[in-house]
């Protein structure tokens, strides 16, 4: 990704933009008894369109912003989210631009990763201190479900958003298809 | 040129790692630090008018979470609806009289004890992943909130104040992995304490009882509130906490715990009451 201060000041946006809606809205409605978290997501999708270190930042942003608003130990959340946009980005650099199911599918298995990330930095501060119930896996599957379908809509409107940045590998070429002979 | 950069990324994100795991270790514990009270009084006004933006929004999405509820419980409420409006009519008179004698003794506030001042606020934001059950409110110090300070809806007991800013705190709800309440049952006084089931945020468990008494299904918990000496409980005695769900004398002599449906629903809070002035335990 090329950082200019114009690109600079969108993913800014975005990311106080998705910070907020995700406290305000998605983690206080519910579907299926499960709040939809859109933020591993969106790392994983700076990720995807930036490479490990943009994914990384990304990751690491979003989550010092959160643990800031939440009013939580700083550290954990960008500690988790950081791992979840380096993955995203590995994954672009080792495969190139991912194909038409592979963001969405992406988004579902690295906020599925996310959750678990959540739930071993919390055992790790020792605040875990109750009975787990087996419903964690189910919000867990549910949250990536919801994962998947809001991966699609935010993958292509942030690579709209920052195109002018984004480094995109020319797709190879469609052979011309002969017409009679 | 090429090593170069890689040396680069591989020190960004050393320094990321690091940088975590730094401000993991200097604030763990500490409530709140000045860079969130600084960020927390920027984007307080913004969330709170970002929340009362997305209001109708939310209660869209929710209206359909509720309506897919609802249509699984219709046909059992229908034979609840024909008990509860015999029920209904005994405690009509009951009621009455109770507010009778409350006037004449002057508990209008019964549940909120004396010595705590309530200061009403609303649920700004909320944790997104399941393994926390925090929410974040829109009073903080600023309005008389400390750390540990008791929380209540309309409803009962919801939690204590974790963390405080100048305008906003961190409530960790009775649900929450790190919450424990000591509690007792009414009307035998069978006291235990009450902890979460990291999941579900509709499920306590009331754990440790120690009596040769037995608890019933639809025994009503509220808060034990215990002084000894010096020390107390954090949450003032007798308010509300939940009903018991599930009470069987297998698990309640091998385990020593029954299950407790809270009277507050966890899962959608929007007004509260702190409870500020108290022991702050």
């Amino acid at each position: 990704m090329i950082l200019t201060g114009k690109i600079l000041a969108r993913v800014v946006v975005v990311v106080i933009l998705g910070v907020i809606l995700q406290l305000s809205f998605f983690s206080q409605v519910a579907l299926f008894h499960v709040s939809p978290d859109v933020l591993p997501a969106l790392v994983a999708c700076f990720g995807l369109l930036g490479g490990t270190m943009s994914g990384a930042v990304a990751g690491f942003s979003v989550g010092l912003l959160l643990d800031c608003l939440l009013i939580a130990p700083l550290g954990g959340g960008s500690l988790v989210l950081l791992a979840t946009g380096y993955l995203a980005g590995a994954y672009r650099e080792r495969f190139g631009l991912p194909h038409r199911f592979a963001a969405p599918l992406l988004c579902a298995g690295l906020t599925f990763f996310a959750e678990l990330g959540f739930g071993a930095v919390q055992a790790m501060l020792g605040e875990l201190n109750s009975s787990v119930s087996a419903f964690v896996i189910e919000d867990m599957l549910v949250k990536s479900a919801f994962a998947f379908f809001l991966g699609w809509p935010i993958y292509a409107g942030l690579r709209r958003l920052l195109r002018p940045a984004l480094v995109e590998e020319p797709r190879p070429r469609r052979r011309p298809t002969a017409v009679g002979i | 040129m090429y090593r170069k950069q890689v040396r680069r990324r591989r020190a960004i994100l050393a320094l990321l790692i690091l940088g975590s795991f730094a401000l993991l270790t200097i604030t763990y514990g500490q409530g709140s630090n000045g860079l969130q009270r600084g960020v927390s009084t920027i984007f307080s006004p913004v969330q709170s008018a970002a929340d009362r933006a997305l209001k109708p929004a939310r209660d869209l999405v929710n209206w359909f979470d509720k309506t897919f509820d609802a249509r699984g419980e219709n046909a059992k409420l229908h034979g609840e609806v024909e008990t509860l409006r015999k029920e209904a009519v005994a405690q009509k008179s009951a009621i009455a009289e109770n507010d009778q004698l409350r006037k004449i003794l002057g508990l209008d506030k019964s549940v909120i004890p004396s010595g705590y001042e309530e200061v009403t606020g609303r649920v700004i934001a909320r944790s997104p992943s399941i393994w926390y059950a925090d929410v974040t409110i829109d009073v903080g110090s600023g309005d008389g909130v400390g750390v540990g300070d008791p929380v209540i809806n309309g409803d009962g007991l919801v939690g204590s104040v974790s963390a405080v800013t100048g305008g906003s705190a961190q409530v960790a709800l009775i649900a929450d992995g790190s919450s424990a309440v000591s509690a007792k049952v009414v009307p035998n006084g069978i006291q235990g304490l009450i902890r979460p089931e990291v999941g579900e945020p509709g499920v306590l468990i009331l754990d440790f009882i120690n009596s040769a008494k037995h608890v019933h299904k639809g025994q009503d918990v509220v808060t034990a509130g215990w002084r000894a000496q010096e020390i107390s409980s954090g949450y003032p005695p007798n308010i509300p906490i939940g009903e018991v769900t599930k009470a069987s004398i297998l698990e309640q002599e091998a385990q020593q715990q029954v299950r407790v449906r809270p009277f507050a629903d966890l899962s959608n809070i929007d007004i509260i009451q702190v409870l500020t002035g108290g022991s702050r335990g």
